[in-house]
């Protein structure tokens, strides 16, 4: 991407004649600036869409008096924060304490670099680049015992201490899951994963249903995988089930106790940066990236009829369950599959452009972990410990000789 | 075996929890939370009396006046245990017709100010059973809440110990009228009493007058006998 954009710089004739080293340290940093740009809006649209999704969990309203149904709510509270006061304890350690949300947020931002938003759009097509987000991401961990240790505090150090002991619990686990992968695709190359898992649906599949041919659905061991991977990653990113450094209840605010103002701010952005990246990570590995769910617009016809089968049949369970018609799911697909089929035209956007697809999918694993969230209770220290080492290591260990037997099963690889 | 009837049974739970909370998810307008000031929860009409009471379902959240009926008796203001209740009345003028009020008492007194101090009241009810006019009584309406106390003048720490707020004055009359009426009111006492004053003057007159006659008669008549008490004086004398 920085290549064809430097090209494509120099080939404008209004622009100056550099040389191309120049102009590829210019592409360099307006892709570093796009994508922090996109963090930030992103953080900012999560929050509120958390808090709306928390809300409506729990029956309530979420934000409603900023804008319109409170839209605007998190731009105040991010100024709200901008303005606020920062506060550095006077026995904390100034350096330690100043540099530790700079390295969490840094090596979220970073990790963005390998993500592919679609084929043309990858700021750094790396042939390691799974290999490279998942090494930066660990690095998060370093931050957040620096700023526990430098806030000289009992609850900032426990909640410093867990998150070390948890990020390095669940690394290995969801490195074995990304390892099964890796071995299926024969790369680490993020668009080559996603290329691997092109092709339209298969009916003589293992699950009889036409599903797309994402790893996800490839074996029933990547199957399994697919969920261990977002229980690992859920631990990786600190969210609720696995909040333990940062548990409201227990340790005040874990690591972020003694920040405010734009420090605190700088970790909450980190945080759904990671949030973000992990979301984009199992998009890509298990649910084929940008890649279109329909090869043909045939297929997506087809499809969306059984879209629409499966409202229909969900419809009527909501209104057998609980008396009450929703009819907005059956409504869309409904539509869709009619404009579908009348204007062929119309399912072009169904299989062509990939970051509206690399956006839905990201978006429902994204609704997926909010879920998550405010479903479920935390864990306890132990039973972390418990899940990680007990529970999600053998079975990653038993899905890898799972996939290798796959694979040599269905003549992938040969001895 | 107990290891994988633990993964199943944290599977499933936690699968109850997820439709559970995906369930409340899916019908977000099922929510309790009402916007206050924009809507509020409605007011029960709920019957609190029973038998002869039974017409009694007042919930006491505010006192109201009707002050369209009061004929400023102060019976509330005198039953109030508290004293919250302050009343100013005036007299009509003479031949003013003040009007009748909803028992057709027709009504002999202007209330000035009917004043209740919210902030002191206790809620007893002792008030409105002794008004003859039934006019004062217990609302429903449980919102305190004005907008009148954006004054500039006032700090924060002023205005958060400002019960005005608070205090609901009923009276309608304007201040100029009760000028007005204080002004009248106050020359015809003005002038009565002078007219009193006057009737006494010319009484005091009247008497001194008398007095004066019947003191000169007698003063010639005794003018021997105060020759004589003059003679015989003694010190501690004076008493004429």
């Amino acid at each position: 991407m920085i290549e064809s954009m430097a090209n494509w710089f120099l080939s404008l004739t209004w622009f100056p004649q550099m040389e191309l080293a120049s102009v590829k340290l210019l592409s360099v940093l307006l892709v570093g600036a796009g994508l922090f740009a996109f963090i930030a809006v992103n953080a900012i649209v999560l929050v509120y869409v958390e808090r709306k999704v928390s809300a409506f969990m729990q029956v309530r309203l979420g934000p409603m008096r900023v804008g319109p149904y409170g839209t605007l709510q998190t731009v105040a509270d991010a100024l709200k924060l901008l303005l606020k006061e920062d506060i550095i304890p006077t026995l904390a350690d100034s350096i330690l304490f100043r540099v530790g949300p700079f390295i969490i947020l840094i090596s979220a931002i970073v990790a963005f670099a390998a993500i592919p938003f679609s084929p043309t759009v990858t700021a750094a097509d790396m042939s390691i680049g799974l290999y490279y987000i998942v090494s930066i991401s660990s690095i998060v961990v370093v931050g957040i015992v620096m700023s526990g240790w430098a806030s000289n505090n009992k609850w900032s150090l426990y909640g410093a201490m867990r998150s070390a002991a948890q990020i390095v619990s669940y690394e290995i686990p969801v490195g074995l899951t990304l390892l099964a992968v890796v071995a299926m695709a024969g790369s680490l190359n993020m668009n080559e994963i996603i290329i691997a898992q092109g092709g339209s649906s298969n009916l003589f599949h293992w699950i009889p249903l036409p599903l797309p041919n994402w790893y996800m659905f490839n074996n029933p061991f990547l199957f399994i995988a697919f969920f261990m991977y977002i229980i690992g990653a859920t631990a990786e990113i600190n969210r609720t089930p696995f909040d333990l450094p940062e548990s409201e209840s227990e340790l005040v605010a874990g690591f972020m106790t003694e920040y405010s103002g734009i420090r605190w701010a700088l970790f909450f952005l980190s945080e759904y940066a990671n949030f973000t990246l992990v979301a984009f990570l199992t998009a890509v590995v298990f649910m084929g990236g940008w890649q279109s769910p329909f090869e043909t617009i045939f297929a997506a016809k087809t499809s969306l009829l059984v879209l629409l089968a499966l409202a229909l049949a969900w419809t009527g369970y909501v209104k057998t369950k609980a008396n009450r018609l929703s009819i907005y799911p059956l409504a869309i697909i409904g539509l869709s599959t009619i404009a579908a089929w009348l204007f062929p035209g119309f399912a072009i956007w169904i299989t062509e452009p990939g970051l509206f697809w690399i956006a839905m999918k990201v978006l429902s694993l994204i609704f997926l972990l909010m879920w998550f969230r405010w479903t479920f209770p935390r864990l306890r220290v132990d039973q972390l410990m418990y899940v990680s080492w007990k529970v999600l290591m053998p079975i990653a260990l038993f899905n890898l000789i799972g996939v290798a037997t796959w694979m040599w099963l269905t003549g992938e690889i040969q001895f | 075996m107990n290891y994988f009837k633990n993964i199943y049974i944290a599977i499933s739970t936690l699968m109850t929890g997820m439709k559970l909370t995906l369930g409340y998810f899916v019908r977000p307008r099922e929510y309790v939370t009402l916007q206050y000031p924009d809507e509020v929860w409605p007011i029960p009409e709920r019957n609190i009396g029973t038998g002869e009471l039974a017409s009694y379902n007042v919930i006491r959240s505010k006192l109201h006046v009707d002050i369209d009926d009061c004929i400023g008796c102060k019976k509330c203001e005198r039953a109030c245990p508290v004293g919250c209740i302050s009343i100013d009345v005036l007299k009509g003028d003479k031949g003013e017709d003040l009007g009748v009020t909803k028992n057709g008492t027709s009504i002999k007194l202007v209330v000035t100010k009917h004043q209740i101090d919210m902030s002191e009241c206790m809620f007893c009810d002792l008030c409105t059973h002794p008004c003859p006019e039934d006019c004062i009584y217990m609302e429903a309406d449980y919102r305190f809440e004005r907008n009148d106390n954006k004054r500039k003048d006032v700090t924060v720490k002023e205005r958060w110990r400002d019960r005005s707020t608070l205090i609901y004055d009923f009276a309608k009359i304007a201040q100029e009228d009760v000028d007005a009426r204080t002004a009248k009111i106050e020359e015809e006492n003005r002038l009565k009493a002078e007219e009193k004053e006057k009737a006494m003057a010319e009484k005091l007159a009247a008497a001194a007058a008398k007095q004066t006659a019947k003191a000169d008669a007698e003063q010639t008549q005794n003018v021997k006998a105060d020759v004589e008490t003059t003679l015989f004086k003694t010190t501690e004398g004076g008493e004429s």
